[in-house]
């Protein structure tokens, strides 16, 4: 049971890093949402218990040695979110559909603000804008991500 | 039922959050010095070559349609025009080899060293995978198999693109001109001045530095390579000056550049040797 679990996250995970990769037309990449991170903060809600800090920070290496990124970047956010993730996890899991599409956009304000903190550290230019409709289009593409992985979930692992 | 709801071991968690967050803020560091993410993609690379490749393949799958659903009189249109460039370009270069003896025959007389212009190219493909929209790199097709070396020029049909920043096995990074760490010695092509050109991280712009307020200089002014800094050769299209900001106040003028190069829709590029 817990290991089917596992195998269906990691491969699920892969499959979005995946996607997460795939290139898209010059204007809309900017404003493209973390994929990965979205699939990660679902998992850690479904099963706290299994997937947490382990995963964020193996994947978000990972994603850094695929993106180019100093090592560490995005593990260090990756860390961070499903961290309170998992602190907040029994309030989120009682809230309505809509307040959790709210309650996604305070868990990922820290993740956005922690990210643009990081690259002025490490002098990685970026666009204020863009990150701010990022945030914006990764908490709408949340409840078609959230309906399709629960989907998923109902189906493999229980 | 109950140990679904609620989470286990939480007293376990910070200790874990404190352990990741030590090691990947000391890997940040670590890797901003010694830069040694570098070699864990060399060492991976065959695991990740493929991951690019099968991230790149939508695009290659919709290329592959589009060319095959082209008309057949638009590609014949095509095969016309494109024969038609060839003649023009080929009459153009017959005359550079006389160019060539006239240029160092003049360069003898004003006693100035002769610089020897690269000869070989070869064609590499981009490898279309969606990076970090801030971060100004492209990755290419061409690895250590082919005798490319670390900040080797890269240029397209129209301008140069950057210089190679990372060598692996299958594939090779490629640092663009935009990218805010990179500058290089560019010269005004009218006046012969050295111009700094770095980049802004912005893909259709770049900014040159340290101008005098009293130089000359006018929009619409070609930028080259000056091949002093001895990384990229000397005579190739950097871009053209669009803006020129005069403020009194400040130090230096602030002078815009438009890189001649497509840096964002390119299939192909070109290494120099």
């Amino acid at each position: 049971m817990v290991n089917k679990i596992h195998f269906v996250v990691i491969l699920i995970l892969l499959i979005s890093m995946i996607i997460n990769l795939f290139p898209l037309p010059e204007i809309i990449t900017p404003y493209k949402p973390p994929l990965l991170m979205l699939v990660l903060i679902y998992w850690s809600l479904a099963f706290p218990n299994q997937i947490n800090l382990t995963y964020a920070f193996v994947f978000g290496i990972i994603m850094d040695v695929l993106l180019l990124m100093p090592l560490g970047y995005n593990a260090f956010l990756y860390t961070v979110t499903i961290y309170l993730i998992i602190i907040y996890y029994p309030q989120i899991r009682l809230h309505s559909y809509w307040n959790k599409m709210f309650s996604l956009l305070i868990i990922l304000l820290p993740y956005f603000i922690m990210s643009t903190f990081t690259n002025n550290m490490l002098n990685i230019s970026y666009d204020i804008l863009e990150v701010f409709v990022s945030m914006i289009v990764s908490v709408l593409i949340w409840p078609l991500l959230f309906s399709m992985l629960r989907f998923i979930r109902l189906k493999y692992t229980v | 039922m109950k140990s679904e709801l609620h989470f286990r071991g939480e007293r376990f968690i910070i200790i874990k959050l404190l352990i990741f967050l030590l090691l990947s803020i000391t890997f940040l560091f670590a890797d901003i010095n010694l830069k040694y993410s570098n070699e864990i993609r060399k060492k991976f690379s065959h695991v990740i070559q493929p991951i690019y490749s099968l991230a790149a393949l939508p695009t290659d799958i919709y290329n592959s349609i589009s060319t095959y659903v082209t008309y057949k009189n638009n590609l014949i249109l095509e095969k016309k025009e494109l024969e038609k460039k060839i003649l023009i370009q080929s009459g153009i270069i017959q005359k550079i080899p006389s160019l060539q003896e006239e240029n160092k025959r003049l360069k003898k007389l004003l006693y100035s060293s002769n610089t020897s212009s690269s000869s070989k190219i070869q064609m590499a493909e981009l490898i279309k995978v969606n990076l970090n929209p801030f971060h100004n790199k492209i990755i290419i097709n061409e690895g250590a198999n082919k005798n490319i070396f670390i900040g080797q020029t890269v240029i397209d049909s129209v301008g140069v693109l950057g210089q190679v920043s990372e060598i692996n096995n299958d594939f090779s990074v490629v640092t663009l001109i935009t990218d805010p760490a990179h500058a290089l010695l560019g010269v005004n092509a009218r006046t012969n001045k050295r111009i700094i050109i770095s980049g802004i991280g912005d893909n259709r712009k770049l900014i040159a530095k340290y101008i005098p307020l009293n130089e000359d200089i006018q929009e619409g002014d070609i930028i080259i390579t000056s091949g002093l800094d001895n990384v990229f050769p000397e005579g190739y299209l950097i871009g053209q000056i669009s803006k020129i900001n005069r403020k009194e106040s400040d130090d230096f003028l602030s002078v815009f550049v438009t890189p001649s190069s497509s840096l964002s829709s390119n299939r192909e590029v070109m290494l120099l040797w």
